[in-house]
């Protein structure tokens, strides 16, 4: 007898994962697991008057962490204790981190924006005292000053970390390893003895006075490891095929880098940049030992005072008064405003779809 | 035998020496931008140490180091940083206290919890908490965190006050090494939470799946795989957060109460402490020359201790890494 072959197709699974999916059981025991912890804990709150951090730590935590235990053995059998701990933990730490984050954010945001107006962002201090009322005077000249200071240390260093992480990728230099332990060992150097250095090197020995441009310079060891290190990260991910295929077919090694290796490493090129610059433009230790307050304007990068927001934000926080630690909140929400531009510029540039979408 | 003979001449001559000018001057441009790093290092070395020089003749680098007073009002002022040197280290250690068990959470949530867009938003906002500048985690600890910090060291000492470490006869709870310390945490996070992360991503996904085959559960697979074969980065991680709690300058003199006469072993949640770059802010201002170079001589000892954390935990983390060349 010959056997006729069943061609009646099978139903498919109407899931395409049917092992992720969750009983009702098991939604159940971690719905109650996680909500009476909770229950228990506001009771306490609010009926025992207990303080929360001590009730968090006191209550809370044992609880949930019995509770999701026992939701363990419900679903996994014994050898989900531990796995039911394991995650209270992690969330519950995990979350902390969130905590602080949101915090430090929602305050900056809160009393920030109290201050903030648009003469806050264009006027000067020149007629403020540490109890004016904020109707006038502002961070005008700061960012101004920011920008200035920052931009001679991002025209300095630039150029020089490039070239020096070019050094480390594409030159077989000798000196390679010596190089990348040093900048490795600038990259731990504290602020305030870069601040020191300059210092001791300019201000100390009468070359110059306090001014705009020895801030730049005191910027420029802490820029600079950052830039390279990022920076020869990017040229590192260059395929060596591409640059062994443009050498192959009779380049020199500069139009090899500049035609092929550059434009390919770009976007992280500008990714390294952009870090740098994120890095510097809130230091504040190395421009107060470089750079005096000024309350007025000053264009002037090679002399006089220059105020910068991190340092207008230590100066009027020094101050102490409550007018002028709201002058300080607003400055600290400008300087996270500029701090917050970089940082989502560099992710932009350094996305894969962006890059794609250039193609 | 006769000379070899060349058949076909070769048009190039094959060295790795730049034939051409464009290829000059791009090495030369090169190697002159990485020599002047060696320069640059040399010279914060160079003019550091000939300024400090006198201090540490004066005073002796022992003396300097491990004495304690701070005093520019004397005949003779006398100038030495043990307790600040101590107090950085107890600070750090506080801040690496709360900030490891918080980062390796969070980077365990990030690489094994998380479903894939969670784990994104996650990640980037622990890179935005990195990219928060320390002077406003300053002015934030300062004005909001301070007394939530000093409530939350009074009740420590009302719990636990019979234990000498949380000892405090000043009756007030602000400016204490425990607030500074958790200011710390705050900033290093970021920093110990995304190394862990590079190493638990990197980690052999064969290795998790053989322990969940053998019956491993979720923690035991965590125990036994996952922690041992990262804990050489997380270590160099921690090394490298450490480096950075030592340097910080402007936050935790905003916090913190510096205390030059004695060292505050370990009573945390006491209005004493001391940082050493702190010090060098808090004396900058209106410093004598003879201050300045003690101040630049606490600056080298700084300089000194970070990198050689630093060096060792670079040394860690490439070693925790064997796949990576």
């Amino acid at each position: 007898m010959e056997k006729v072959v069943d061609l009646t197709p099978v139903e498919r699974p109407k899931k395409s994962t049917p092992w992720t999916a969750v009983s009702a059981k098991t939604k159940l025991t971690l719905i109650v697991a996680s909500l009476i912890p909770g229950i228990v804990f506001l009771y306490f709150l609010i009926a025992a008057d207990m303080d929360f951090m001590a009730g968090l730590i006191l209550v809370f935590l044992p609880l949930q962490l019995v509770s999701s235990s026992l939701a363990g053995i419900l679903i996994l059998g014994r050898r989900g204790i531990l796995d039911g701990m394991m995650i209270t933990t992690t969330l519950f730490l995990g979350s902390f981190v969130f905590v602080l984050l949101m915090s430090v954010m929602w305050a900056v945001i809160e009393r920030g924006f109290a201050t903030l107006s648009p003469q806050f962002i264009y006027q000067n201090d020149v007629y403020v005292t540490p109890t004016t009322g904020l109707e006038i005077g502002g961070v005008g000249h700061a960012v101004l000053g920011t920008l200035l200071v920052v931009g001679l240390s991002t025209i300095v260093t630039v150029p020089l970390a490039l070239a020096t992480a070019v050094y480390l990728t594409e030159t077989r230099g000798k000196s390679r390893g010596l190089i990348r332990t040093l900048l490795q060992a600038m990259s731990g150097l504290p602020s305030v003895v870069s601040g020191l250095f300059i210092y001791s090197m300019l201000i100390i020995s009468g070359i110059t006075s306090y001014a705009g441009w020895v801030g730049s310079l005191a910027l420029i060891p802490l820029m600079l490891p950052t830039v390279s290190r990022v920076a020869e990260e990017a040229l590192r991910l260059v395929p060596a095929e591409l640059r062994n295929g443009a050498l192959g077919l009779g380049a020199s090694a500069w139009s090899a880098f500049s035609m092929v290796t550059l434009p390919a490493a770009k976007s992280g090129l500008v990714t390294a940049v952009l870090l740098g610059v994120a890095r510097i433009v809130g230091e504040t230790a190395p421009l107060l030992l470089t750079t005096s307050l000024a309350n007025k304007t000053n264009l002037n990068i090679l002399e006089g005072g220059i105020s910068t927001l991190p340092t207008y934000l230590y100066g009027y926080v020094s101050l102490g008064y409550d007018t002028s630690i709201q002058r300080a909140w607003g400055a600290a929400l400008v300087l996270l405003i500029l701090v917050g531009i970089l940082f989502i510029a560099a992710r932009v540039a350094s996305s894969p779809k962006s890059a794609k979408k250039r193609k | 035998m006769s000379e070899l003979i060349e058949v076909v001449p070769p048009k190039r001559k094959l060295k790795v020496k730049a034939s051409s000018t464009s290829d000059r001057v791009f090495y030369g441009i090169s190697t002159a931008a990485a020599y002047s790093t060696i320069f640059l290092v040399v010279a914060i070395l160079f003019f550091l140490s000939v300024r400090a020089w006198p201090t540490f003749e004066r005073f002796g680098v022992i003396n300097f180091v491990f004495g304690s007073g701070w005093d520019n009002t004397l005949e003779n002022p006398s100038f030495a940083i043990g307790p600040m040197l101590y107090g950085s280290f107890l600070i750090a250690g506080i801040g690496v206290l709360f900030a490891v068990p918080m980062a390796i959470s969070i980077a365990y949530f990030i690489e094994f919890m998380a479903a894939k867009p969670i784990a994104k938003a996650t990640a980037f906002l622990v890179d935005l908490l990195a990219a928060i500048p320390s002077v406003v985690i300053g002015i934030w600890g300062l004005t909001i965190f301070s007394s939530v910090g000093a409530h939350w060291g009074e009740m420590l000492h009302n719990a636990l006050g019979f234990l000498p470490m949380f000892e405090n006869d000043a009756g007030n709870f602000l400016r204490t090494p425990f607030i500074a310390g958790i200011i710390v945490s705050v900033m290093i996070v970021p920093i110990i939470a995304s190394i862990t992360r590079e190493i638990f991503s990197q980690i052999d996904k064969d290795l998790i799946s053989a322990s969940l085959a053998l019956g491993g559960n979720r923690e035991s697979t965590f125990r036994k795989v996952i922690l041992p074969t990262a804990s050489g980065g997380i270590i160099g991680g921690v090394l490298l957060a450490l480096g950075r709690a030592l340097g910080e300058t402007v936050a935790i003199f905003f916090v913190l109460n510096l205390v030059f006469n004695e060292v505050n072993w370990f009573r945390i949640v006491l209005p004493e402490g001391g940082a050493i770059a702190s010090l060098i802010l808090a004396k900058f201002a209106d410093a004598t020359a003879d201050e300045i170079s003690a101040l630049l001589a606490a600056g080298v000892v700084l300089f000194v201790f970070t990198l050689i954390i630093n060096s060792i935990a670079s040394y860690i983390v490439v070693k925790a890494q064997p796949w990576r060349k």
